[in-house]
């Protein structure tokens, strides 16, 4: 049996990946606080080939082989959005350019020192109370009232301030202001709400421990060590009356989908070529007259 | 089976609700009153499809599971209650709100609120006249009472809602109450009920999203002789446009790229 036909057949499979993914990333334009995916594609585990027969049947290696390819992994891309104006105050958008000692980070968020260790600009995110009572983290500061005055995102999760409990509004948005480092201000008395409310911004010092929950949110996976909550010097700023827009950049999504679609036609004649060559071995090889 | 195609589908869904929505908001450009509505999108449901430990190989860098998304779907659409610039007609009858607030109105024996303030004095059949909406329905004093205007008399509305009724010259003003005004505090619970009205759902509680304005209330004022235009700019919404037209076609273009796969598949064994 020729190898290569599951080998086109994985490859056809990584490429509908990889263009659900750029489908996906299209689809959110329009999300705010939407971090574009990346997917990541890895080969099969080798296996060396050996040659074998011939004179004097020993087997000699030829090399290393692999058997077709996968998608492993979507990465998000942790770039900044672009700001919209909207002048609506219960939007927020986060903007954050955090440093760590000694990282100067390319436009990824990523910064490889000259031993090859690879560090990842944090980020920071709004904290909200997920469906399961665990803390979940987001970008889209589309916020709306609840009846009860508590701040939801846009699904509904409440949103946390920095004492852990929801932030509850009883007087009219229009009279808040919500300064850089997210503390909530009446601005006709020019003082703080009662009860100090702060937003809880929380800074994730990997971005890529993030899982995505659908909804905006993320999940924090890695290391409980990774997070902290917003610090006194951190490069953040919570801007009131505007919303971070999808960091998708349409140009890349096209040549992405026309390249993942390529790609998975190259593969469909790859198994194509592979079917005419099984043919002629099962129907020319040996045939008579 | 082809998620491309879901997702495709799905997003032009919300998206074609974003257009009827911008295409109500350029529709109602002339609309005294009108307050445009804005949405909020937001990604669908993300699927993580297990992944073994073995699959924790150097170089990759998140946790297991290969997460998949679903597309986006427009979670809320918001009322835009900015201000409209006023119009100067000088009738007695058209009011207009600077500020946070609204109007009182009966309508078929519950109260709604607008902003749209074209009123009309109808005259009643003792000769006496009633502040109405252009449909004809009663506007509200701060009681939640109609307000009528004995004859002879002309209505005069200060900026801080209070009315009075000057009659002839030599004869002294009545007093007629104060208009009823309320302060909204959660935009997001006001329903929009048609004609230009706002209500609130039932079974939630009205003081939570509306509540009386106080007499002295900063930055409100009511204009006696003014309308408040739409607050619609053509300008935002044609930007507006322009950004989800082109998501649809690219949408449309995945959409399409997605079915060419599915053919290059049915065409295996061309």
């Amino acid at each position: 049996m020729l190898r290569g036909l599951y080998t086109a057949a994985s490859g056809m499979m990584a490429q509908q990946r990889r263009h659900d993914t750029v489908t996906n990333n299209i689809a959110n334009l329009n999300t705010p606080g939407f971090k574009a995916m990346n997917q990541a594609t890895r080969a099969f585990p080798d296996m060396l080939v050996s040659a074998m027969g011939g004179d004097n049947m020993r087997s000699k290696p030829i090399g290393r082989l692999t058997l077709g390819a996968f998608a492993e992994e979507n990465m998000m891309s942790m770039i900044q959005g672009d700001l919209m104006l909207t002048n609506r105050p219960q939007d927020l958008a986060l903007m954050a350019d955090l440093l760590v000692d000694g990282a100067v980070f390319d436009a990824s968020g990523k910064y490889v020192d000259e031993n090859g260790n690879v560090t990842f600009q944090p980020q920071a995110f709004f904290t909200v109370q997920g469906p399961d009572g665990q803390q979940h983290y987001t970008r889209n500061g589309s916020f709306r009232t609840a009846e009860d005055g508590t701040l939801l995102t846009a699904e509904g999760y409440a949103v946390l301030g920095v004492n852990g409990q929801p932030i509850q509004v009883n007087i009219s948005w229009d009279q808040v202001y919500v300064d850089e480092a997210g503390v909530l201000y009446d601005r006709a008395l020019g003082e703080q709400l009662p009860g100090n409310p702060q937003l809880l911004i929380t800074v994730v010092n990997n971005p890529n421990d993030l899982v995505r929950h659908g909804s905006g949110t993320f999940q924090y996976m890695g290391d409980p060590a990774g997070i902290r909550q917003m610090a006194e010097g951190d490069r953040i700023q919570v801007q009131q009356g505007y919303l971070e827009r999808s960091n998708v950049d349409p140009g890349q999504s096209m040549v992405d989908l026309m390249a993942a679609m390529r790609l998975y036609e190259a593969n469909q004649r790859m198994i194509q070529t592979i079917d005419t060559s099984l043919g002629k071995a099962v129907n020319e090889i040996g045939k008579i007259g | 089976m082809n998620n491309s195609m879901i997702t495709a589908a799905a997003s032009m869904y919300s998206l074609q609700q974003k257009l009827d929505m911008i295409a109500d908001n350029m529709a109602n450009l002339n609309t005294a009153g009108y307050k445009r509505k804005t949405s909020v999108f937001e990604d669908l449901l993300t699927s993580v499809q297990p992944q073994e430990d073995a699959f924790l190989l150097a170089g990759r860098r998140t946790p297991p599971g290969f997460t998949q998304g679903w597309g986006a779907r427009m979670s809320a659409m918001l009322l835009d209650l900015t201000q409209g610039t006023l119009q100067e007609t000088g009738l007695e009858s058209d009011l207009a709100i600077e500020g946070n607030a609204l109007f009182q109105i009966t309508v078929n024996g519950t109260t709604a609120y607008t902003r749209h303030g074209a009123f009309q004095l109808i005259p009643l059949p003792n000769g006496d006249r009633q502040l109405v909406t252009a449909d004809g329905h009663a506007v509200q004093d701060e009681f939640g009472l109609d307000i009528i205007v004995p004859a002879d008399y002309k209505l005069v509305v200060s900026s801080d809602g209070v009315m009075r009724g000057e009659g002839l010259p030599g004869t002294l003003p009545i007093e007629l109450g104060r208009i009823g005004l309320v302060q909204v505090l959660k935009p997001e619970l006001l329903r929009s009920i048609g004609d230009n009205l706002y209500g609130v759902s039932e079974g939630t509680d009205i003081a939570q999203v509306v509540q009386p304005l106080e007499e002295e209330a900063e930055g409100v004022s009511v204009r006696q002789g003014f309308i408040e235009q739409s607050n619609v700019d053509l300008t935002t919404e044609m930007a507006d446009l322009i950004a989800v037209q082109r998501a649809y076609q690219l949408s449309a273009r995945a959409l399409a790229s997605a079915e060419q796969m599915m053919s290059m598949a049915n065409n295996l064994r061309g």
